[in-house]
């Protein structure tokens, strides 16, 4: 069993990449993810961590370097935040082309502007259809976690794709939480080392990336779809694997909390779940069936699951913590992807969309109190007069 | 350690860049990639970003490389190479590759060397990777169908700088000096030249000093393009000798803060004998050569050729 430390999401990260062993990582520093890279630095420095340590020039280089160490045959780490994330956006797609299974941490910050540190999941969610895995974790042990195990979905044969790592910033990138460190050797059983078959080797040459003619295009796009496909069923087997190694175990898509005889749930991802959470408990107190799903795999969007698990709820919340200007519905893409997921169940399900908490503000408990109203009353009254609402303006 | 070539009849038999691209006939940047692989030889990895070199020499199961050959974006080919060069550095200490470190080998166009990419490329070379990292010049965004780069000279036509009533000059700027730009600002550089398909022994020998450095290096190769520079393909050759006895294009090494000339010249051609032969410059007037000449002269005074132009004996 490993040892248990009260540690920030940064330092929870950063030591999931040491457990990792990985071989190359790369940085720059913004807001607020930058703790990740700092603890990382601080151990090769130390001599507890034998890696090469890159200061890139940017964080499109940072990508750059990954891709490269990657496509050599090394584990790779990389992270940023907000406006440093679109910024690397023109690599993520030849990472995930490649089918290099990089691994970056995003630590969520609002785009510019308003040009504050403040979390949002918009950064993350402008790459979410870039060919790479993604997920948020609530706490600071889950952070932790779920980099190990996107390590292994990622590097399994079948998939061979890249991850994103999210965490809301500040909320949890900065705050300590408890987190049980896990013994090397549980995850030496756990993760394999790095193997691709397609690396670079002068003893073995081939070419990575040509420019193909418009014939070759389908197949391509259509093997990193069956990639994206394939990532359900490892991820399921991941979740087992570490549950039976490290004895805790997550719901690898959905985690549902206060929801066995829930009438209405709340729906969304990441650190603010944890107070939707808190105030679901508050109100089951007073005997009303709320309960919180929370989204655990945003990429690939876990459709069958939401369609098997939530189309029994009579109306779900969708909290979005990002913006999404001209979207349908008027929400963000969490209650777009659901709506869409739900869609053939028709009326059955109501559903209706908040954005919150924009620009890092917090979500406050009266918020979720009045997101829960709202849901109620539509459960009530079978009528959805505005598809989404924005806080604190229009509700 | 790669060993000093004599003469062309003692360069290495072997081809790493072999028939299989599609190149225009005549192509400068071809014959560049042809004698950088010969002179690096079997253990090299090749980076390529985006430009000609990657479209005309890759399609699907079909590239000219022996030695493994990978993409980069045309913004990043310095920072692609620096993670290889990473990789390897780590994998062999962390005993997870066995073997001889290979040779890495970025080879860019003026617009991912110069433009685009240059921030990765300084990158690259401020940290000191043990890379090197060719700029194939052939003054343009060729691959595009012929646009204005930081280094396509005063008074060309591409067509982005099109000449016309208002604008007689066609291109209005003077080129980049990247080897400048790359020479006195990064510490950690090991080695730096020029180079032309002109002279493909000195080229070889400048790629193997390149490699044999311990850290980055940067070599900048003039390379003609006859369908950007709008001349026939059978005059490539004459074009890449033809900028370097003008001046156009300066011939040397900088080591230990000091340029060293790779070619004696008596003299110099005048500019217009170059300019003359290619119909991107077709459109100039009398006083844009002068202005061109001057800033040549200046150019190469910089670097240390202070021989005069003089006209050819007609």
């Amino acid at each position: 069993m490993g040892k248990v430390r009260r540690i920030s999401g940064c330092v929870a990260a950063a030591n999931a990449v040491k457990l990792a062993d990985v071989d190359v990582i790369c940085s720059y520093p913004i807001r607020p993810y930058t703790g990740i890279m700092s603890e990382l630095a601080r151990m090769v420095a130390d001599g507890e961590l034998d890696a090469e340590f890159i200061h890139g020039e940017g964080e499109h280089a940072q990508l750059s370097v990954v891709y490269g160490a990657s496509a050599a045959g090394a584990r790779t780490f990389t992270g940023s935040s907000g406006v440093g994330v679109t910024y690397a956006f023109e690599v993520y797609s030849p990472i995930s082309g490649e089918r290099l299974p990089v691994q970056m941490a995003i630590g969520d910050r609002t785009l510019d502007p308003p040009g504050d540190f403040g979390s949002e999941h918009t950064d993350a969610e402008c790459c979410r259809d870039q060919g790479w895995i993604q997920g948020w974790a609530s706490t600071q042990q889950e952070v932790l976690d779920m980099h190990l195990i996107y390590y292994r979905v990622g590097e399994d044969p079948r998939v061979m794709l890249p991850q994103f790592v999210c965490q809301d910033g500040y909320y949890i990138t900065h705050i300590l939480g408890e987190v049980d460190i896990p013994d090397p050797s549980q995850v030496k059983e756990f993760l394999p080392p790095y193997k691709n078959h397609h690396v670079l080797d002068p003893k073995n040459p081939m070419i990575i990336g040509a420019q193909i003619e418009p014939a070759m295009g389908p197949p391509l796009q259509y093997q990193r779809y069956q990639a994206m496909q394939a990532v359900g069923q490892v991820l399921r087997e991941a979740h087992e694997e570490f549950a039976r190694i490290f004895g805790r175990r997550y719901d690898p898509f959905l985690e549902e909390y206060l929801t066995e005889d829930a009438e209405v749930v709340i729906f969304g991802q990441g650190a603010h779940m944890v107070t939707a959470k808190a105030v679901a408990a508050r109100l089951r107190n007073l005997g009303e069936k709320v309960g919180v799903v929370r989204l655990r795999t945003f990429r690939p969007f876990p459709t069958e699951e939401i369609r098997r698990r939530m189309s029994r709820f009579k109306a779900i919340g969708v909290l979005d913590n990002s913006v999404n200007f001209g979207i349908s519905c008027n929400g963000g893409v969490l209650l777009s992807e659901l709506r869409a997921a739900l869609y053939d169940f028709g009326d059955k399900v109501k559903t209706v969309g908040f954005v919150a908490g924009l620009g890092g503000e917090v979500v406050t408990h009266d918020e979720f109190y009045r997101m829960f109203r709202k849901i109620q009353e539509i459960a009530k009254t079978g009528k959805v007069e505005q598809t989404a609402y924005w806080l604190p303006f229009e509700l | 350690m790669l060993e000093r070539i004599p003469s062309i009849r003692k360069a290495p038999d072997e081809e790493y860049y072999v028939p299989g691209h599609r190149t225009c006939a005549g192509c400068g940047p071809a014959l560049a990639y042809r004698l950088t692989a010969k002179a690096a030889g079997p253990n090299t990895i090749f980076i390529g970003p985006t430009g000609c070199m990657y479209v005309a020499n890759t399609s699907y199961g079909c590239g000219p490389w022996r030695v493994p050959w990978i993409h980069a974006q045309i913004t990043n080919g310095g920072a692609v190479a620096s993670g290889i060069e990473a990789a390897f550095k780590v994998l062999a200490r962390k005993k997870k590759y066995q073997g001889e470190i290979p040779h890495v080998i970025v080879f860019a166009g003026d617009g991912g060397a110069v433009d685009i990419g240059l921030q990765a490329l300084s990158g690259m070379l401020y940290r000191g990777h043990d890379v090197l990292f060719i700029c194939y010049d052939n003054e343009s965004y060729a691959n595009t169908g012929i646009q204005t780069s930081p280094t396509t000279p005063y008074g060309a036509w591409t067509t982005f700088t099109p000449a016309g009533p208002a604008v007689p000059e066609g291109k209005k700027l003077f080129p980049k000096d990247n080897p400048k730009v790359v020479a006195h600002g990064h510490p950690e550089l090991k080695y730096l030249a020029t180079a032309s398909i002109g002279w493909p022994v000195d080229l070889m020998n400048k790629v193997r000093k390149g490699l044999n450095a311990e850290g980055p290096a940067y070599l900048h190769i003039q390379a003609p393009c006859p369908k950007g520079w709008q001349f026939p393909p059978n005059k490539t050759i004459e074009m890449a000798k033809l900028a370097v006895q003008t001046g156009m294009f300066q011939l040397y090494e900088y080591e230990n803060g000091e340029y060293k000339l790779s070619v004696k010249m008596e003299e110099r051609k005048p500019v217009a004998e170059y300019l003359k032969l290619q119909k991107r410059f077709a459109h100039l007037q009398p006083e844009h050569i002068e202005k061109l000449q001057a800033f040549v002269d200046a150019r190469c005074a910089e670097v240390g050729i202070t021989v005069p132009a003089v006209a050819s004996a007609r």
